[in-house]
């Protein structure tokens, strides 16, 4: 079949103002989006820029707006999205060039929650691992499915109108240590989610939930980190 | 295998004024719920059916105020400025207010960054939302605080 591919294109050197580059490609139903970007990078136009790495859905670095939609190029297929195809950079981060935003406001927001896991306690007497139940650990099962592709927080309204907002994956990230029993910074963590630019800036308009690729729920994640602040109950 | 309570303490829970003005948004929009079909049924008992049209019923529903539905059919609107609707009606109008105007501050608060173009725009709707309390009070309270002659 024939494929539409319409890229946003943008090279700050060159380029006063972006512009969008069209092009005709055999493809098949079954390509991904990524081998059609890597097909016009190839054969059609060297100069064409865009991350990858993996891609097969797990470090994250194809989010792009694929029409209209943030979503992962190396997941999506050509029969997903139709013949017409139009790909663009994520919203609400600065574009570095093409298809390349900079990631650099996303991943400041990120290390705010302190994304790392927090206990000075003394290791258990055997010297081995701290261990939980499996109930405890699927307490925050689907908050360790992340890959920081950024595509929840660009979705976001409140994060298009301010990237001070931490966005909803810096608040993923702080439900994934916060509801971890063998974490000990929970309180540390929910004094900086309670910021001004917290919690609190979430309007549940579920575009979070709705864009993010490993299929978290979002905003029930953040819901439960709402209702944590109020109750106390972190467990 | 970590088994301590994982219940944080009231003050160390991050519950700073933005999570208490978050739970009172909550709250009261559960409260206005409460008091809006508190006034519609007493619309009802006082004859909506047949003697009000839809914008009186609303316009009692959201300020039950008897001074509010002086273009009713109703005969006799004395006996409903009494100090509970007095009352039902303070509640209403307190919970909007402070609920709308804290609903301006939050989305100010998305395209207003700086710490102080926010505590200006929070001292603006700070006013606002004393003056326009202070307004309702007096319309809703004159009759009876006051009554003429």
């Amino acid at each position: 079949m024939q494929v539409t591919l319409k890229v946003f294109r943008y090279n700050p050197e060159v380029d006063k103002r972006f512009r969008y580059e069209t092009y005709t490609i055999e493809a098949e139903e079954t390509d991904r989006i990524l081998d059609l970007l890597e097909y016009v990078k190839g054969y059609k136009d060297g100069t064409l820029s865009f991350r990858r790495s993996c891609a097969h859905g797990v470090c994250g670095s194809d989010a792009m707006r694929i029409n209209g939609r943030n979503m992962l190029a190396c997941k999506t297929l050509v029969r997903d999205v139709g013949d017409r195809i139009t790909v663009e950079p994520l919203l609400g981060l600065k574009v570095a060039k093409d298809l390349i935003v900079d990631m650099e406001p996303f991943f400041d927001n990120y290390k705010k929650v302190l994304p790392y896991f927090i206990n000075e306690s003394p290791l258990p007497e055997n010297g081995r691992e701290r261990l939980q139940s499996p109930e405890q650990r699927a307490r925050f099962d689907e908050t360790t499915k992340c890959i920081l592709c950024a595509a929840c927080t660009t979705s976001c309204p409140s994060f298009w109108a301010s990237d001070q907002y931490y966005g909803p994956a810096a608040l993923v990230t702080a439900h994934r240590f916060i509801f971890d029993s063998r974490d000990e910074a929970a309180s540390e963590r929910m004094h900086i989610i309670a910021e001004t630019d917290g919690l609190a800036r979430c309007h549940t308009a579920y575009n979070c939930t709705l864009a993010c690729p490993r299929e978290i729920p979002i905003t029930k994640a953040i819901g439960e980190l709402k209702l944590a602040t109020i109750t106390g109950k972190v467990e | 295998m970590a088994s301590k309570s994982r219940s944080l303490p009231l003050t160390k829970r991050g519950l700073n004024f933005e999570m208490m003005m978050w739970l009172f948004t909550r709250l009261s929009a559960l409260a206005m719920y409460g008091l809006i079909l508190v006034a519609i049924a007493g619309a009802l008992i006082m004859g909506a059916r047949t003697q009000m049209n839809m914008a009186d019923v609303l316009r009692w529903g959201f300020m039950p105020n008897p001074n509010h539905v002086q273009s009713t059919d109703i005969p006799a609107l004395e006996p409903w400025a009494t100090p509970f609707w007095a009352v039902t009606a303070s509640l209403l109008l307190i919970v909007a207010v402070a609920h709308g105007v804290h609903g301006l501050v939050v989305i100010a608060d998305d395209y207003i960054v700086s710490a102080n173009g926010r505590k200006i725009v929070r001292l603006l709707s700070i006013i606002m939302m004393i003056s326009m309390t202070l307004i309702g009070l007096y319309i809703l309270w004159r009759d009876i605080l006051f009554p003429a002659g």
